[in-house]
């Protein structure tokens, strides 16, 4: 990997070098060619290829769960890769941007969920030791039906969190290259399909830990130079941005430097960026609430997630890699609203005009009049994001269609030739069918991926926290629980669709507000866990001894009881 | 047969002693968790108080009086465009309808502080000379936030429709006035941290590093428990 880390890095400082040849473009905000951002971004495409050709999958495991060989360090960088989406490199500070403290909730459940997560869940997933999150269900809850559910859904929720991810490529293949957007996505989806298909998860992880160091690097940079430029703590901006913050609070008089139009970096008192719950953003503390705590529960419930715990070869090594996941990612989280305050002082004229939200990220850095190249390495950061997302979530949601549906429900006697056949073209199908989707161009890239999270929240999560925690809980109780947190969701979607195009239902406003799509798993997911536990208590039929035994031994540690 | 009681797993009633300790473990850093993220938003909701900026206390103080007699003195007018101005220039905040009832009210200010024989500047199509009439008339000068100011009239002003300030824009004024000008501060916001705002400080960094480290606490404690009890975790 580290040989792979070298010689890309030795190439892009080679680019920095040549800066001036390439100085084009810096203060175009729209889409243009531009040839060095255009030229960094082939050798990444290129590299994610050819990684993925020498890690070729050989057998169903490698292309599951890459072997269950990654190291607690590199599954934590994978973890980190596999997290930090476009939503994360553009849309949380895109959101910020535009709803101030709000955004701070996009933050806040992303990360919190990990805690949930590493306490509830990471090290008995891996001691139960299977393939993907429906094969636990499936397992668990002795059920075929369930299973096939539960694959179901992780194909659904990895679809819809893929389609945001296809956006944010296309946003920044149309920023790079300055093509038409549907060939942004086409383009995009290509180069990503081509590894995965190769590689399976082997590659996927390797590509990750290496988009890794791609994202953060490209991502910090710019910020050590905003903060130098502008007179603010450069030495570590992830702190020295508290003054921008204030400075955008109380205002900052013209004379603290020009921005790349020409404009005096300067802005009116604007508390409503940083105060809580501000009335001119139109959110309130609930939505807040309703956001974080639904994104923490869909965190600990996404199948692409869950699925990194089966990578490792322990649960020791699950465990920490979560602790590294977290720390990894938190470095990016620490600085994405970094981005949003000097986005909101380096748009304040009139003149620049309406930005699109989710390129504010690169937009800030364009007006702050960094290096071209700088901005085109920030540029083809995000595009690394989301393809370490995309790729994570193509395998899970393959794994789910090959796996779970077609070798442990339609054809368990597939021999591992043709169960490899059918993971490829689970992905492939995957693929597409995002791409078709992608290019209808749906809104706010973080406002997409939240409804996989309350979905998620709402169905995934319960089934694993019971699951794991209490053996009472039976094949009754989660497909009570699961129909539950299906109503709440269904209910939620429906509501939202009619709202999207302008027609009423019985309580429109209410359900709307208190049950919006982006946080509905405020309500589902208690609900579907308290109608887990009742079903179950009130059922006849009782989880049987065998895997009430395997889990007290081989989970919790129960053959040791001194009784 | 094996006595099912014997495998019941249950978090809430832990059989042996090193499930004992897990729990204990995991409900003390759940419960810390919990009220590190939850419990200081219920803080900030229960000390939030609307506290207006300098501009809304200044429209409010005038705001009567310009309603009731259109032709108020030039100082009033003067404190009308300036508070106008403050909400006009947070820009992406400002939804475009109420950039819109904004600007006639500015432009409608700025036009009747002038005699009527001389308003005919802004009753065409604003240019350049407009700007610079628009500027003087408010007293705005090039430095400090005035300049800002300044740099916002070009986008503010529009062709005067009316000599009267209609009554849709006298009923909505102040509303839009209060939406943008009045926020939720305690003192945890105005406190100040590392130089940010302390609540937002808490918020986007605090919150993070807490929970890496009760991550880390969780990920060293149970590798030491499992040690204790010899639980030797298969590969």
């Amino acid at each position: 990997m580290s040989r792979y880390i070298k010689s890309l890095l030795s190439f892009l400082f080679l680019l920095l070098a040549t800066n001036t040849l390439f100085a084009q473009s810096a203060t175009q905000l729209e889409g243009e060619f531009k040839l060095g951002p255009a030229i960094i971004l082939i050798i990444l495409l290129i590299t994610f290829v050819m990684v993925g050709i020498f890690n070729r999958a050989k057998d169903t495991s490698d292309y599951w769960a890459a072997g269950r060989k990654i190291s607690p360090v590199g599954a934590g960088m994978a973890i980190a890769s596999n997290w930090m989406s476009a939503a994360s490199f553009l849309g949380m500070a895109a959101v910020m941007y535009g709803s101030g403290y709000h955004g701070l909730s996009y933050v806040v459940g992303w990360t919190g969920g990990y805690v949930l997560l590493l306490i509830l869940m990471a090290g008995q997933i891996r001691r139960y030791g299977k393939y993907t999150a429906a094969d636990f269900i499936g397992d668990r809850y002795y059920s075929k039906g369930l299973r096939g559910f539960g694959a179901g859904l992780a194909i659904f929720i990895s679809f819809s969190y893929c389609v945001g991810q296809f956006a944010g490529i296309g946003l920044m293949f149309k920023w790079i290259l300055g093509i038409d957007y549907t060939w942004a996505v086409l383009i995009g989806a290509s180069v990503v399909l081509t590894y995965t298909l190769i590689s399976g998860m082997l590659g996927v992880t390797k590509n990750m830990q290496i988009q890794y160091v791609i994202i953060i690097i490209s991502f910090v940079i710019p910020l050590f130079i905003l903060c130098y430029k502008f007179g603010y703590f450069a030495f570590f901006p992830q702190m020295g941005y508290g003054a921008v913050v204030s400075d955008v609070v109380n205002g900052i008089a013209p004379g603290k430097g020009i921005t790349a139009m020409g404009h005096d970096f300067a802005i009116l008192p604007s508390p409503e960026f940083a105060m809580p719950w501000d009335p001119a953003t139109g959110q309130t503390a609930f939505q807040w609430i309703a956001i974080c705590f639904s994104l923490m529960i869909g965190t600990a419930g996404l199948p692409h997630v869950i699925q990194r715990f089966y990578v490792v070869p322990r649960a020791h090594d699950a465990r920490w890699s979560v602790v590294w996941g977290l720390f990894f990612i938190c470095i990016l989280y620490w600085s994405a609203p970094v981005y949003s305050a000097f986005g909101k002082i380096l748009s304040a004229s009139p003149e620049v005009g309406k930005l699109a939200k989710d390129a504010i990220v690169v937009y800030t850095a364009q007006l702050g009049d960094l290096f071209p190249l700088i901005i085109g390495f920030l540029a083809a950061g995000a595009v690394s994001a989301a393809f370490s997302t995309v790729s994570g979530l193509l395998v899970a949601g393959a794994s789910a269609f090959s796996h779970d549906l077609y070798f442990k429900v339609i054809n368990p006697d597939a021999t591992e030739q043709k169960q490899m056949l059918m993971a490829r073209l689970g992905t492939i199908l995957m693929a597409a069918g995002v791409a078709v989707i992608a290019l209808l161009n749906l809104g706010l890239i973080a406002q997409l991926v939240a409804v996989a999270f309350s979905l998620a929240g709402c169905t995934i999560f319960p089934l694993f926290l019971l699951g794991i925690w209490w053996s009472g809980s039976n094949r009754t109780g989660a497909w009570a629980g699961l129909f539950a947190g299906g109503g709440v969701s269904l209910i939620a979607l429906i509501y939202f669709i009619v709202g999207k195009y302008g027609g009423g239902l019985p309580g429109q406003e209410f359900v709307s507000y208190y049950l919006n799509a982006w946080y509905f798993a405020w309500l589902g997911a208690p609900l579907a866990i308290i109608v887990n536990i009742v079903a179950s208590k009130l059922s006849k039929n009782k989880t049987p001894v065998e895997i009430q035994k395997f889990l007290a031994e081989k989970v919790h540690n129960y053959k040791l009881t001194e009784k | 047969m094996p006595n099912t009681e014997e495998y019941n797993v249950n978090f809430f009633k832990p059989l042996s002693d090193h499930a004992k300790t897990n729990k204990k473990l995991i409900s003390t850093l759940a419960i810390i968790w919990f009220f590190a993220v939850f419990g200081f938003q219920a803080l900030l909701i229960l000390f939030n108080e609307p506290t207006p900026e300098k501009a809304y206390t200044s429209f409010t103080a005038i705001w009567p009086s310009v309603v009731e007699n259109q032709e108020s003195s030039i100082q009033d007018k003067q404190i009308l465009s300036r508070s106008v101005l403050s909400v006009l220039g947070k820009n992406i905040a400002v939804k475009d309808d109420h950039k819109n009832i904004l600007k006639e009210t500015l432009t409608w200010s700025v036009m009747t502080m002038l005699h009527d024989s001389l308003r005919d500047t802004f009753r065409s199509e604003p240019n350049k000379e407009t700007f610079v009439a628009a500027a003087s008339l408010i007293g705005l000068n090039n430095e400090g936030f005035d300049k800002i100011m300044v740099d916002l009239l070009p986008f503010s002003i529009v062709k005067a429709s009316s000599d009267e300030l209609n009554d849709d824009i006298k009923n909505a004024l102040p509303d839009i006035m209060e939406l943008y000008l009045v926020h939720n501060q305690n003192a945890l916001t105005d406190f100040n941290f590392l130089g940010f705002p302390f609540h937002y400080w808490y918020t986007a960094q605090f919150l993070l590093i807490l929970f890496v480290v009760l991550c880390l606490i969780y990920a060293v404690v149970i590798d030491r428990t499992n040690k204790k009890f010899n639980f030797v975790e298969e590969s």
